[in-house]
């Protein structure tokens, strides 16, 4: 799965992208088509690169990259075979003389996770005279022929709008002999770069990939994330894990985000408590981490320990499509069925699956979430469900959120073993001041 | 010779036609053959290539522009490969054309060649900026066809007007159409304590009240002036109006009975865009316009010849000009001033 499809879950990634400060539209390209690792020893390696990147001060490399322009086309033109024009032989030295100012900081810094290929090659023959600065034209020294030339343009040019018809022809004439000497002077000079046009496009490559380490580890910074351990076959651990997005919102209005910590191996989970109790955040929370993991950014929580997963399924209820006729029963049922599939065929899935059956009558709907948690059992993923309904199934492992105390929510899980869901709809229909006839006649129904 | 020392005041200019065929281009080329370059050093672009697409449809020549060793330009990249003469690139900018990315680079061996640069005003006054760190003297802006906005003072600080018998072959017309654009051009700059203010507006149509306080008229524009079913003039001794100023707003205010009391104000000169009798009846009846920021006009040159062949004398229209507006008039192609 590409990084760019996985914008397209719903768990907040978007909103961790956005506030990722890339500086080069090359960067944001790489970033974009990713892939997600799924192996413990790819993200341990991406991790060590990052934390390097992390440990030092890369503002000024940053500053840098800033001026870093996309010229996979230009590469890729110059490896076809193309004469390269004055534009592009101005984007490539451009792009090599960034890369020696940018690698003389990487030594600087100590910095290991990017290498940058030696282009002293390349910037030697786009800059003959050795001027070290970043513009470019076919120099004079490139040929003693279009310096001849040159010298005679000059002159005629000279003498201005006094120039006789025949100077002026003479002048046409010398323009045409101009374009066509600097025409093999790029042409040599492109037959040289083609040589070195690997390392270029690893350039290319590297320094945006840089670009993009750069900002994951500003955004550790800034956001207050944390490297996570990588564990195989083991389990999933979260300290104080919280949801950027969220807690972003909160602190907009003046609000904190109260963190939850939780831990799941391979048997199915069931999360249960109050509305409004965030279970729905601890399923977009979980699937944004594991995304975020495994591509290679700081997650947001304390500490955490994750295991890598083949593929994220988060289901929050809202498969319902008028499109392609599908009711939102219809529609949730069918995603769970293919996660159910996918299992059982051998993948290894996060699979967060936000009150099944919701829409349903209750008793059904507890039927059908009791025989989803038998039909998965334990698997190699992890399964974790949010339900309002009392699972009688001892084979789980449960969560509850603390719930309403004192007229206050408390977001926090605690482990469970009774299958009781907490009954607070009413009391917390009533804090939201909604109207109090509805409130007794629902409290008399109640009591009868 | 004209005007040239005068420019060198400025540290940037803009050339304007009023239409095609006006001689903006001779106009220009005229400049650039004769700038000090040793003075200054010298940018030049032109706003896109809009309204110079005409010249596809009658197809004639876009014109080149001839530029000296030394200058810079900011063209098209298809412009750029086209170049007639021979330059260094200097930079390849994040501004962009129908015709590719915008470059810019220092002449060598002067030559010929085509502008075409930033489309927008808002990239035209990044493009000024961002020419600072080239230690330039002086940018210059190629405007392009009734399109007066990179005149505006918010981009350059001084223009050049061209005018012509393409505009109108009758004379009189000509001087009349030439003239009151002039007026224009010169209306006086606002002096209260409220110009500050004013000029931080960015959108709407505003009024201060006696006391000075500002008032918001709740409308985005001047026209949706309609949408107002009072006097907006009452109380008031501003009014400001951040983008266009139409014919429907003069009217409005020159109708009210408070027309002697209120200032009417526009950001500069280019966002006037009212008829010459809806202005002289808002002025007979006792109304100013002012505005916040003013441009120099440094000059008018004129184009007696017109492109239908038409032939004006160009030393009663450069006379009768000159007595209308009392500013230079140049006709640059007949008097081959030396410097």
């Amino acid at each position: 799965m590409t990084f760019k499809s996985a914008l397209e879950i719903d768990c907040g990634l978007r909103f961790m992208y956005d506030s990722l400060c890339i500086m080069s539209s090359c960067g944001r390209k790489m970033l974009l088509a990713s892939d997600m690792m799924t192996t413990k020893s790819e993200i341990d390696a991406y991790y060590d690169r990052l934390n390097d990147i992390y440990s030092k001060e890369c503002s000024k490399i940053a500053h840098k990259l800033m001026s870093l322009k996309d010229i996979h086309n230009t590469l890729s033109r110059l490896n076809d075979g193309t004469t390269l024009d004055d534009i592009e032989l101005f984007e490539i030295k451009h792009l090599a003389l960034l890369s020696l100012q940018t690698r003389q900081l990487l030594i600087e810094l100590g910095i290991n996770a990017v290498e940058l290929p030696q282009l002293n090659k390349v910037v030697e023959i786009l800059d003959p005279d050795g001027l070290n600065i970043p513009s470019f034209y076919v120099y004079d020294s490139y040929s003693d022929e279009l310096r001849e030339v040159r010298k005679q343009m000059k002159a005629m040019q000279a003498q201005g709008d006094n120039a006789s018809d025949e100077e002026r022809q003479a002048l046409a004439t010398l323009l045409q002999l101009h374009a066509d000497l600097e025409l093999k002077v790029r042409e040599n000079l492109s037959q040289q770069l083609r040589a070195h046009t690997v390392e270029l496009t690893t350039t290319l490559n590297n320094m945006a990939f840089l670009d993009i380490l750069i900002a994951k580890a500003e955004q550790i910074k800034t956001m207050n994330l944390c490297f996570p351990n990588i564990a195989m076959g083991e389990y999933t651990l979260y300290n104080n894990m919280f949801h950027p997005a969220v807690k972003a919102h909160l602190a907009e209005q003046g609000k904190d985000f109260m963190p939850v910590d939780i831990t799941f191996e391979h048997t199915p989970v069931t999360i249960i408590g109050a509305n409004m109790g965030g279970k729905s955040v601890v399923l977009k929370s979980l699937a944004l981490n594991q995304l975020l993991a495994q591509y290679g950014f700081g997650v947001a929580a304390q500490s955490c320990t994750i295991e890598p997963v083949e593929e994220i399924a988060l289901c929050i209820g809202d498969e319902q499509s008028i499109v392609k006729g599908v009711s939102s029963f219809a529609g949730e049922i069918l995603a769970i069925d293919s996660v159910i599939k996918k299992i059982r065929a051998g993948h290894k899935i996060l699979a967060l699956i936000d009150e099944p059956a919701r829409t349903t009558n209750p008793v059904e709907g507890t039927a059908l979430v009791e025989g989803l948690l038998e039909v998965i059992g334990n698997n190699n993923g992890a399964f974790i469900v949010t339900t309002h309904y009392n699972i009688e199934n001892q084979s789980v492992k449960r969560y509850r959120v603390k719930g309403l105390k004192d007229g206050k929510m408390d977001y926090t899980l605690e482990e469970t073993h009774c299958g009781e869901v907490p009954h607070e709809a009413i009391a917390i229909a009533e804090s939201l001041g909604i109207d109090p006839q509805w409130i007794a006649y629902t409290k008399k129904n109640l009591n009868n | 010779m004209p005007f040239i020392s005068e420019i060198l005041k400025y540290d940037s200019l803009s050339i304007v036609g009023l239409e095609k065929n006006v001689g903006k281009t001779e106009c220009l080329n005229y400049i650039l053959r004769r700038l000090p370059l040793h003075e200054k050093s010298v940018a030049v672009t032109s706003i896109g290539i809009d309204g110079e697409n005409k010249d596809q449809v009658t197809a004639t020549h876009k014109p080149e522009i001839y530029l000296r060793q030394g200058m810079y330009l900011s063209t098209a990249e298809a412009h750029y490969r086209e170049r007639r003469l021979v330059s260094e690139l200097v930079e390849i900018t994040n501004e962009r054309s129908s015709l590719g990315r915008i470059v810019t680079a220092k002449v060598v061996i002067g030559g010929k060649a085509l502008i075409s640069g930033p489309s927008s005003g808002v990239s035209l006054r990044r493009w000024v900026e961002g020419m600072k760190k080239f230690d330039i003297g002086l940018t210059i802006i190629d405007g392009a066809i009734s399109r007066l906005s990179s005149a505006s003072p918010a981009i350059s600080k001084a223009m050049i007007l061209s005018t012509g018998a393409a505009l109108s072959s009758n004379i009189n017309t000509l001087v009349q159409k030439t003239k009151f654009v002039v007026e224009m051009i010169g209306l006086d700059k606002l002096e209260d304590e409220s110009r500050d203010t004013l000029c931080d507006i960015e959108s709407g149509v505003w009024g201060v009240d006696n006391e000075g306080n500002l008032v918001d008229f709740k409308i985005t524009s001047a026209l949706a002036i309609n949408t107002i079913k009072v006097d907006i003039t009452k109380g008031m001794k501003i009014i400001y109006t951040v983008g266009a100023l139409t014919d429907k707003l003069l009217n409005l205010i020159a109708e009210s009975k408070n027309i002697k009391n209120v200032t009417l104000v526009v950001k500069d000169f280019t966002k006037v865009f009212v008829n010459e009798t809806t202005y002289r009846t808002f002025c007979a009846r006792g109304g100013k316009i002012r505005v916040l920021q003013k441009s120099k006009l440094i000059a008018v040159c004129v184009n007696p010849t017109a492109p239908n062949g038409y032939v004006l004398d160009s030393d009663t229209l450069c006379s009768k000009l000159r007595d209308a507006i009392k500013l230079p008039v140049y006709d640059i192609v007949k008097n081959e001033y030396d410097i």
